[in-house]
């Protein structure tokens, strides 16, 4: 309780906080549509195409699919953790279905058998992950990085054995139909509404739910948080848990997509999640983040990766790319977090 | 970083309390990693015993000169280590000295037809230069603008394999002098891998200076208690980025020895070294905390681990199934590690 | 003769010498941390051979003040005249090369160091840069033993007691020549012997023309050792004086700044049954040994003790944050086996930790959030674990304005108040449930006047209801004044049950440095002798 550290405790005047803040805070919400629109403008002098109306809808497509695994990532980041494996646990799981969608499909099963199948051991496989890293994190009180780690390389080795190193083909119509082809709203392709159901359901579930709630505070502050009598261990747990289930149902969408089984599916998912939520806003010290931070930054992400390709841009360069973007999406969340 | 709250609150009598059980003895020795030795030597007689070919001597060859990139690379991740850090792009890192050197060597081939000793000596600086780089970087992020390590390293990673990748468009770098891969890269002098020695020189001279340096002393103190160091007018800002520079260097001379042996310049190592010099520098007693680290343990671990895959790969494990076991390893390790902090605490 | 005290004798001719005997002179010094003016417009001056005792509440400044002159930081503004020159750029290297030695409240140790490593951590001795260890090793040795200490060089710091600690950090500041010496509570964890030893060592410094700064407010050293006292307040020099001219009474009320009958409002005393007994309670760590006492309603329940007494460790393992060993916790006659701080909370015990930072609030997240997280099972602020914005928010507002919290605006993120502000968010969240004991762990650190007087307030009120309350708090008038029965621990063990007129300071300051005489002691039966 002394004074006599060197940290600095960032109290304010009652006056001074209120305009700051409130000047901050709508100069950080409104900055990601500005910079999303910015961008989109300034590529589209060298290339108009980005402005199409069917390159729009691809991004918000592809933006869905990112937004699944960026949310996923959210939950977890705002317990003060993270989610290494996410990338590698898609990949099990795409495996893993398409194995059991084309395994059942073979021996002639019928249709709605195949696809609750494909949901089952897909969801399945995502609690196993999800429940291996939340125990670790939570009960051996493992720092998480480590744990998702160790996961990431588990999943890693599963899904190229299981697979035998090749992707699976052909996975079922069954299937891929109701979670790809055509549209259950007119005009608005599946993945999308797939999207948008979970962005809100997760909404729901973070600022609704008396677990939501613990997740803010736990990622804020553990030790407060487990004071106060929050079963602190128990929603720790089941943030990785969702994270995994998250990322196994944007497993699914995806294998659905590719209609193959892809032990590769996972490749720069995690790097691209992570970049994701924190361009969009969600804080890295816990604590702070929602589905609209999600939301913006996989659009941002998306429409990065959408104007590259449509610049021709090299596959390496964009790997540079996503790495310098990372670092300053970094080094922006640390700003924001000295300044509020 | 370790807080210093619970640690030194130290006990209310003058007295220790000695350890009441017999599992609590066995996590206090775990700390010291003194059962380390024990635990090598009775896997090296066992394999010895009960697999074929493990005493054969072109395989203890083969163990010897795999564990000494590893060695290095892995001392390198523990001074990361214990100023409590971490270095995510130590593979990325190797990837890239690969690349480079190989590139340089093959481009200053005309220039130096004559003498293969300078085209080597220009690649090899290439090499350690883009370790100094990425080093600097990452030292730089962490210690001014305060950025995660892990995210950091996350990115430079990231940016550095992109780097590599776009050098070579995937495709491997042949044409590096035949001196450099048949004399140093493949060679034995004295009977042994010359990647041995320079492990073992690497070892002998990070030993000096944890022991005898000042620097030994200070980034020990950085990774235990920053703020006691910073008050005791430890530069600590200095010694944060060299810790840094130093890890990604010794694995650009892990990646130069490996490419050497190689034979060519590759953009796609070995995606595991990450996680395997962080499970060596973990198993040596090294905490993920900071302020804990000796590099001879964490040469043990390097050998420890690779002696494991060594025989697993006897025993005809599937690599990728050895993948899944290296995971468990890491998590075990630090979970031991974790609870043994705990326990210590309490004693 | 020894190093020390050969320096001594020529520093004292030089000091004759000279003919001036100021060793610091601090004019106007002002510092700012983002948000918060620690010091403002100080004057500080001490004096060759004087002891100067630096007096004031936490929060007051005191250890911005000890570190601008240890040089960790610069101050914003004034002037720093050492031995007649003024400095600037001070680093903690250079201060110590000139003689200004600090001896740090929290420690300035690397705990998996060893002592001789800690001794000369950043000023190694080397030779042909490497560490020359074995002439390290003799001064270690040198140092300590001139010092009178017994620690061995080689240890661990993590292994020693808190104690030794200390004395390594006192070692620490003797390692070079000393002229001005900063003591920062250093007995808070000594024994009588080791105080006693320290004292002695003050006595030759002085002799010797050291200048000593001495943080504290424990009255009785002050009595003993000061020369000039300097009261601060808020950031601000309120006074300096001559240590005899002053009485204990003027003491405190210049560092409070409110008299003290105004200060502590009388709080009616109305015992009735026990609502939380513990027995022979013993923790893993040691730091509680074979504890008991009880609490009952209507009554404040105070436990004084030196810093490291284990009183806070006490009431901390009620609630399951501190390992059991041994012992009973009933509440309400109930024995709880496993206690935690969910399971406590629902049987109405609550906790509020002396930490509120570290373990009380979520800075960044709305009050409304923070007063509401330990009742979001409670009906009225969820159902079917579902949240009820509405009501939570209704609830919370009510609570606010009961304790006056300024401003009473509940979706403000806590970080935005102040220490005393916070501290009743943090109370707040007490009134959130059916608690019937209450457990304040230092309610009033970096607490400011007028908050502390609403916080005692509160505690009058809540008591009015029935409920028990139990007050830790090494703030010596504060748990004199409030409590209705004072416990009084020294070492971990419990020494002192005091009642009616027995709770007095002398009777308290016994029990503080008298060593256990008798083992087991069983509360309520020892009585205080004066």
């Amino acid at each position: 309780m002394s004074e006599a550290s060197i940290s600095n405790v960032s109290l304010r005047s009652a006056a001074e906080t209120s305009r700051h803040r409130r000047a901050a805070r709508w100069g950080f919400v409104l900055l990601m549509p500005l910079l999303i629109v910015a961008m989109a403008l300034a590529v589209s002098l060298v290339e108009p195409r980005i402005l199409s109306l069917r390159n729009i809808i691809n991004i918000l497509v592809q933006s869905s699919y990112l937004l699944l695994f960026a949310s996923a990532q959210m939950v977890v980041i705002l317990t003060g953790g993270f989610d290494l494996s996410l990338g590698m646990a898609v990949s099990v799981i795409s495996v893993a279905t398409a194995l059991a969608t084309t395994g059942l499909a073979a021996a002639d099963a019928p249709a709605w058998l195949v696809f609750v199948a494909g949901l089952a051991v897909g969801l399945g496989v995502g609690l196993l992950v999800g429940a291996f890293n939340g125990l670790f994190v939570s009960l051996a009180g493992i720092n998480p990085f480590v744990v998702t780690l160790g996961s990431l390389n588990i999943c890693y080795g599963l899904a190229t054995t299981i697979s035998g190193g090749r992707p699976v083909f052909n996975v079922p119509d069954a299937f891929t139909r109701p979670l790809y082809d055509g549209t259950f709203i007119p005009g608005i392709p599946i993945p999308v509404t797939l999207a948008i159901v979970v962005a809100v359901f997760l909404h729901l579930l973070l600022d609704r739910t008396v677990f939501g709630r613990a997740l803010y505070l736990i990622g804020n502050n553990p030790r407060a948080a487990n004071l106060a009598g929050i079963p602190s261990k128990r929603y720790l747990f089941l943030a990785y848990v969702t994270c995994s289930l998250l990322a196994a149902f944007g497993s699914l969408m995806l294998t659905a997509r590719t209609g193959s089984g892809e032990p590769n599916l996972g490749g720069s998912l995690m790097l691209e999640s992570i970049a994701a939520a924190v361009i969009g806003g969600v804080s890295l010290q816990g604590g702070v983040g929602g589905i609209v931070p999600a939301v913006l930054g996989s659009i941002f992400v998306t429409l990065l990766s959408n104007a590259m390709n449509l610049l021709e841009v090299g596959g390496y360069v964009q790997q540079i790319l996503l790495g310098c973007v990372i670092i300053a999406a970094i080094f922006l969340d640390r700003v924001r977090a000295t300044r509020a | 970083m370790r807080l210093v709250g619970p640690i030194m609150s130290g006990r209310s009598s003058s007295e220790r309390a000695g350890p009441t059980s017999v599992l609590e003895r066995i996590l206090r020795s775990y700390r010291p990693a003194g059962f380390l030795p024990v635990l090598l030597t009775v896997l090296l007689v066992s394999f010895a015993l009960f697999i074929p070919n493990f005493v054969a001597v072109q395989n203890l060859l083969n163990v010897l000169r795999s564990s000494s990139y590893l060695v290095i690379i892995a001392a390198g991740q523990m001074l990361v280590l214990i100023v409590g850090g971490f270095d995510l792009s130590q593979g990325a890192v190797v990837a890239l000295t690969s690349v480079t050197s190989a590139l340089v060597m093959v481009a200053f081939k005309e220039t130096f037809a004559n003498e293969p000793g300078l085209i080597i000596l220009v690649g090899v600086l290439a090499g350690l230069g883009c370790g100094a780089i990425v080093g600097l970087v990452n030292g730089l992020c962490v210690a001014f603008l305060r950025i995660s390590p892990f995210m950091v390293t996350l990115g430079t990673m990231s940016i550095a394999t992109g780097c590599a990748l776009l050098l070579t468009s995937g495709i491997p770098v042949y044409g590096m002098p035949k001196s450099y891969v048949e004399g140093f890269g493949r060679g034995l002098w004295l009977d042994l891998p010359t990647a041995f020695y320079l492990a073992a020189a690497v070892v002998a001279v990070i030993w000096v200076m944890q022991n005898y340096t000042r620097m030994g002393r200070y980034i020990l103190a950085i990774g235990g208690n920053m703020q006691a160091a910073i008050v005791s007018g430890v530069p600590a800002k200095t010694y944060l980025i060299l810790s840094y520079v130093i890890c990604s260097m010794l694995a650009s001379v892990s990646g130069l020895a490996f490419t050497a042996q190689l034979g060519s310049g590759q953009a796609v190592i070995n995606a595991q070294l990450t996680l395997e010099s962080i499970a060596a520098a973990v198993i040596a007693g090294v905490s993920i905390k900071g302020g804990v680290g000796r590099v001879e343990m964490v040469a043990l671990g390097a050998i420890l681990l690779l002696t494991l895959t060594n025989a697993m790969d006897l025993l005809r494990i599937d690599p990728r199934i050895q993948a899944i076991f290296l995971g468990i390893i890491v998590v075990l390790a630090v979970a031991l590690d974790e609870l043994s902090q705990r326990r210590a605490a309490l004693v | 003769m020894t190093a020390v005290e050969t320096d001594d004798m020529s520093r004292v001719a030089e000091a004759a010498r000279d003919g001036s005997d100021l060793l610091l002179e601090l004019t106007n010094i002002s510092k700012r941390f983002p948000g918060v003016v620690a010091l403002e417009g100080v004057d500080f001056e001490v004096r060759q051979g004087e002891v100067h005792v630096l007096f004031g509440e936490n929060g007051a400044g005191k250890s911005t003040l000890i570190n601008i002159i240890a040089g960790t930081y610069p101050a914003d503004t004034g002037t720093f005249k050492y031995r007649g020159k003024e400095i600037v750029h001070l680093t903690p290297q250079a201060a110590r090369v000139i003689g200004i030695s600090p001896v740090f409240q929290e420690f300035s140790l690397v705990p998996e160091l060893t002592v001789e490593e800690n001794l000369f951590l950043g000023r190694e001795l080397t030779a042909g840069g490497f560490l020359n260890r074995r002439a390290m090793r003799a001064r270690a040795r040198a140092v300590v033993r001139g010092l009178n200490f017994d620690l061995p060089p080689d240890y661990k710091v993590a292994q020693l007691s808190r104690a030794h600690q200390q004395m390594v950090e006192i070692a620490k500041a003797f390692l070079t020549e000393v002229r001005l010496l900063i003591l920062d509570e250093p007995t808070a964890s000594l024994t009588d012997a080791e105080a006693a030893k320290l004292f002695e060592l003050i006595a030759k410094l002085k002799a010797g023309g050291v200048g000593i700064i001495y943080v504290s407010h424990r009255m009785r050293e002050i009595k003993r050792i000061a020369d000039r006292i300097t009261v601060l307040r808020d950031g601000h020099k309120i006074k300096t004086v001559e240590a005899g001219d002053v009485s204990e009474t003027e003491l405190v009320e210049l560092m409070t700044g409110r008299k003290i009958g105004v200060l502590f409002p009388k709080i009616k005393h109305n015992p009735g049954d026990k609502l939380l007994e513990i027995e022979s309670v013993t923790l893993s760590d040691q730091s509680v040994n074979d504890v008991s006492f009880y609490a009952r309603a209507g009554e404040i329940t105070g436990i004084a003790g030196l810093v490291g007494c284990g009183k806070s460790e006490v009431i901390r393992a009620v609630v399951g944050l501190e390992p059991i060993e041994s012992g009973t916790i009933r509440v309400r006659g109930k024995v709880i086996s496993a206690p935690t701080p969910a399971a406590m909370t629902k049987r109405g015990v609550c906790y509020f930790p002396s930490d509120r930072v570290a373990e009380g609030l979520a800075l960044a997240r709305p009050v409304r959030e923070n007063v509401s997280m330990a009742a979001l099972d409670l009906p009225g602020f969820s159902r079917h674990r579902l949240l009820q914005r509405r009501s939570e928010r209704r609830i919370v507002q009510g609570i606010v304005e009961k304790l006056s919290l300024r401003p009473p605006l509940i979706e403000r993120a806590v970080a935005s108040f102040s220490g005393g502000n916070r501290q009743k968010v943090l109370l707040a969240r007490g009134l959130t449930r059916d608690i019937s004991v209450y457990l304040f762990d230092e309610p009033t650190v970096g607490v400011d006047v007028a908050a502390k007087a609403e916080i005692y307030e509160l505690m009058q009120t809540l008591l009015a209801t029935g409920v028990a309350i139990v007050l830790v708090s090494s703030d010596l008038p504060e748990v004199l004044n409030l409590s209705h029965r004072l416990y009084v621990m020294h070492r971990s063990h419990m020494v002192a049950e005091l009642t009616g007129a027995n709770i007095n300071e002398p009777a308290v300051l016994a029990h503080f440095f008298r060593e256990r005489q008798t083992d087991g002691i069983v509360a309520g039966e020892m009585h205080a002798t004066n």
